[in-house]
């Protein structure tokens, strides 16, 4: 959105790390990774590309909201706000001043699993870079004023994203009935009545429990060598003393047993459609023959979805899917956005006929190529930036557990076979397998009956 | 170059940066090489080669957009745009897509306000079937009456589907009631009205009219042999008809006298969305570096004034800052933000101090340092890709700025002083005659807000349109 600096886009969708066939250049000599890992825990990538004289640096951290309980979700995020207030050497307010003086911009994200560190700076701000990102991990500070106020900016950011937002709200009921045990049930903003009342020794909490450096990742991609990297590492970094990383998530979501259906009456101009469906972790092996039938469903406007339900029925105007990359069993999402005056059950009807048709019989070759086509362009497109190499390089080593994944991909997708994707369609796209949450359009003067 | 080089291909561009530039010092800062060829009928073609990712990113701009769609008619040089992909002379639309999406192709096409553009991305090795794809969809658009219907009606949810989205159609309202009936105040993609009114024959027509080749300049960046890419367009989109066309022109609208203020009742709405500026500047500008500058500060970043005062130390909203929104002619400048119903007149009451704190004290000697290293900083990662740098050399063309956009821009911003940023402040950044526009929950906040203007008008999100209000409508 122009103009407005936002941080923390807590409902950010990582939409399916994509991954592609052939990387032939990526396996070449010119991305080559250095890897370390410092004594307190915390491993390095650092990938030199001098093709401009900047400098991305993501940290991820592995705790998100799964990591949370009820009375205090959204903490995850809040506390990732509140790693910009201050610090011992950086006091509230100057991380940012002294950052942007020198070039530099950063940003951040959480997720149901991660929260992750990011910032964009030239060369020249490496070492300041360095000095900020180590105070803040050693020395957090929290001063009760600047709660009281991020609390508001994050309240305002919950009314923007999911209260006064269609698609945010009906999101957030979806999750919150598909699944009844696990974490993910839970928004990442939080619900608002828990973002009311955090307290000082939640956030403290928080801290010890997450921010080990034993328990992140550090990408750097840019104008750099990684002996650069490793020096400063050495000297920032590497003295932050390591404790106990959070304990582990045990809770498994049951399996469903039958089609769960929520609607939400509020006033809008178009009705909205979002199916889940569960489908295993992002670690899975079928996470590559998903990721191809997800393709041949929604992506493109000659997709199996768009031209049924876009071009030929004409009751939608769009028709998509996303999964979020994820540590536990989650989602596969559908959306539809049904045409004025048509009952979203027409759409969800010829949804599940796509659905039966890629589980009655096998796809063509031509959509099979097309498909594995689709995730190689896919695959460059986020290469080729700074930033979006160093997302990807950190999404694969903490989701996949190891960026070298990266470089099986192509392997991986090419062995993805007609049969496999018929397999995963009829395993994880059933009606007992599904949440459908409707959103009906209730306006000033016509409420419902 | 001083910078490590580490691999074959950087030092061969690096090379060819040194002698496009022999007599310059390093640079950070450059566009890295490109050239012009006008085909013989009329086409202007950029060519950048830019190796590495084995991508090619074509982007055409034809010099009729919006601006000039019928009054009543607004979305016409839209829809015409999104038509092209929609039937050729030997391709369904259903074809197009197929074969463009075969070869992971992106392929789009959508009017601004100054232009109509067509952008398509393919990988190197698909590079005969993706220009070819490309050509066909400039060239030999047949506009079928069904697919016209089609996107018409699905343009008209579309605004309906925005509606719900306050934040998203802010822009929209504010641009009408700034600018009334002058062509930038209506939306680029119609509304619910205008649409109704648009036919297939006003599409052919808008069609044969604009799109011509000495009306168009196409950019193309990637890995590709300039040679032999020349060579490939006299091919195809050399066959293309010259003809000639008339220049749009649109006046520049003079800014708003007075206090204006527009309420759009959302009934269901928690928060207040709002706008508040004037008309502001050209694309071309001269004082478009200084303006960046002094916006840095006051409202285009993080650590900007209006984003420290309604974010940082008072926590009213998520976000707030301003924009000049550039075109051909003077476009809108816009402060905005949002906040719980409760805080929309201490926000706002505060949006316009910050302002008048502009106009009072300026901008200091600190501040100029740091904003100029930002913009400074963040500039590279914004001509990194040959989708962006395509983009920037055609816009170059296009508002006639030439490269020194970008390759004197450090110099430009590094000119700029205390007494020039308050010449700029004076000049460009009003504070007596403010438009205001707000989407909110109007029995709330209805009351309050009157105290800003003289003339306060009130509409509801559901009524169609955005502003000015329409009459005739057809049922």
């Amino acid at each position: 959105m122009k103009a407005i600096w936002y941080r923390c886009t807590a409902l950010l969708l990582l939409c399916a790390l994509s991954i592609a066939a052939s990387p032939a250049w990526a396996q070449s000599q010119e991305f080559p990774v250095s890897i370390r890992t410092l004594k307190n825990g915390m491993k390095v990538l650092v990938q030199p590309d001098h093709s401009i004289p900047n400098v991305a640096l993501y940290i991820f951290y592995r705790i998100g909201s799964r990591n949370e309980r009820p009375g205090t979700t959204g903490l995850s995020h809040f506390f990732e706000h509140m790693m910009f207030n201050g610090a011992k050497k950086y006091g509230p307010g100057e991380l940012d001043k002294v950052m942007e003086a020198n070039g530099g911009s950063n940003n951040a994200y959480t997720t149901q699993n991660v929260t992750v560190y990011q910032d964009w700076f030239p060369r020249s701000a490496l070492s300041l870079i360095y000095d900020i990102e180590s105070d803040r991990i050693r020395d957090l500070t929290f001063d009760p004023k600047k709660i009281a106020s991020e609390r508001e900016v994050v309240a305002s950011e919950r009314r923007l994203s999911v209260d006064n937002d269609n698609f945010g709200l009906l999101d957030e009921q979806l999750w919150a009935n598909a699944f009844i045990a696990h974490p993910y049930q839970w928004p990442v903003v939080g619900w608002m009545s828990d973002i009311e009342h955090w307290t000082m020794d939640d956030l403290k909490h928080h801290f010890e429990m997450g921010y080990s450096p034993s328990n992140a990742t550090m990408v750097v991609v840019g104008d750099i060598s990684p002996e650069d990297i490793f020096q400063l590492c050495e000297k920032f970094i590497e003295p932050i003393p390591s404790h106990a990383p959070p304990p582990p998530v045990t809770t498994l979501e049951p399996e469903q047993l039958g089609e769960r259906r929520l609607v939400v009456h509020k006033p809008a101009e178009l009705p909205l459609l979002l199916i889940g469906y569960h489908i295993p972790q992002t670690n899975n092996p079928d996470f590559y023959a998903l990721n191809i039938l997800r393709s041949v469903l929604f992506q493109g406007e000659s997709s199996r979805m768009y031209q049924r339900l876009v071009d030929k029925d004409q009751i939608a105007l769009d028709v998509s899917s996303f999964v979020q990359p994820a540590f536990d069993p989650t989602l596969a999402i559908v959306t539809a956005q049904p045409r004025q005056a048509v009952d979203p059950q027409t759409c969800e009807k010829a949804i599940y006929e796509e659905l039966e048709r890629v589980k009655g019989a096998p796809i063509s070759d031509q959509e099979l190529e097309k498909a594995k086509n689709a995730r190689l362009v896919e695959f460059y497109r986020e290469m080729r930036t700074i930033s979006g190499r160093a997302n990807t390089i950190g999404t694969y080593e903490v989701f996949m557990g190891d960026y070298n994944k990266l470089f099986d991909a192509a392997k991986n997708y090419s062995a993805v076979t007609k049969d496999d994707v018929q397999r995963v369609a009829k395993k994880y796209f059933g009606s007992n397998n599904r949440t459908v949450a409707t959103l009906l359009p209730e306006n000033e003067g016509k409420a419902k009956q | 170059m001083t910078r490590k080089r580490n691999s074959v291909r950087l030092l061969a561009l690096a090379g060819f940066l040194l002698l496009v530039c022999p007599a310059a010092l390093p640079q950070s800062l450059h566009l890295p090489p490109h050239e012009k060829v006008v085909l013989k009928n009329g086409l202007t073609v950029l060519l950048m080669e830019k190796r590495g990712v084995p991508l090619i990113d074509m982007f055409a701009i034809v010099k009729t957009g919006a601006a000039a769609d019928p009054a009543g008619e607004a979305g016409l040089a839209s829809a015409t745009a999104g038509l092209l992909r929609k039937g050729t002379k030997t391709r369904a639309a259903q074809q197009f897509a197929a074969d463009f999406d075969y070869i992971g192709g992106s392929f789009d096409a959508s009017a601004g306000a100054d232009f109509s553009n067509i952008s398509a991305e393919f990988l190197t090795k698909d590079l005969d079937r993706g220009l070819e794809l490309f050509s066909d969809a400039i060239l030999h658009p047949t506009f079928p009456q069904s697919e016209t219907d089609k996107i018409l009606a699905q343009s008209l949810d579309g605004v309906k589907s925005a509606k719900d989205d306050p934040q998203s159609v802010l822009g929209l309202y504010y641009a009408g009631y700034l600018y009334g009936t002058h062509s930038y105040g209506r939306p680029s993609d119609g509304d619910e009205l205008s649409l109704k009114r648009i036919q297939r024959d006003a599409i052919v027509k808008f069609y044969e009219v604009n799109y011509a080749p000495g009306n168009t300049i196409l950019g193309i960046a990637g890995e590709f042999d300039a040679a032999e890419m020349r060579k490939k367009l006299e091919a195809t989109l050399g066959a293309w008809p010259a003809r000639t066309v008339a220049i749009t022109s649109v006046p520049a609208a003079p800014p708003v006298k007075g206090k204006r203020l527009l309420l759009i009742d959302k009934p269901d709405a928690t928060q207040t969305y709002f706008a508040i500026g004037n008309i502001g500047t050209a694309v071309n500008d001269p004082d478009r570096v200084p303006i960046r500058v002094v916006n840095t500060i006051f409202g285009g970043r993080f650590t900007s004034e209006l984003n420290e005062a309604l974010r940082v130390e008072s926590g009213y909203s998520y976000g707030a800052g301003s924009f000049f929104d550039s075109h051909k002619a003077p476009g809108p400048f816009e402060i905005n933000s949002f906040t719980k119903n409760e805080t929309t007149t201490p926000a706002i009451d505060l949006a316009l101090q910050v302002l008048e704190k502009l106009h009072k004290n300026g901008v200091t000697e600190e501040q100029l340092k740091s904003a100029k290293s930002y913009i400074k900083g963040q500039y590279p990662p914004t001509i990194e890709t040959s989708s962006q740098l395509v983009r920037r050399i055609v816009f170059n063309e296009f508002y006639g700025l030439g490269d020194d956009e970008v390759n004197q821009l450090e110099a430009r911003v590094d000119a700029v002083t205390p007494a020039i940023a308050r010449q700029i402040i004076e000049k460009h950044f009003p504070l007596d005659s403010l438009v205001f526009v707000l989407i909110g929950k109007a029995s709330a906040i209805g009351p309050a807000v009157k105290k800003y203007a003289d003339k306060m008008d009130q509409r509801l999100i559901s009524d169609p349109g955005f502003w000015p209000p329409q009459t005739g409508a057809p049922k």
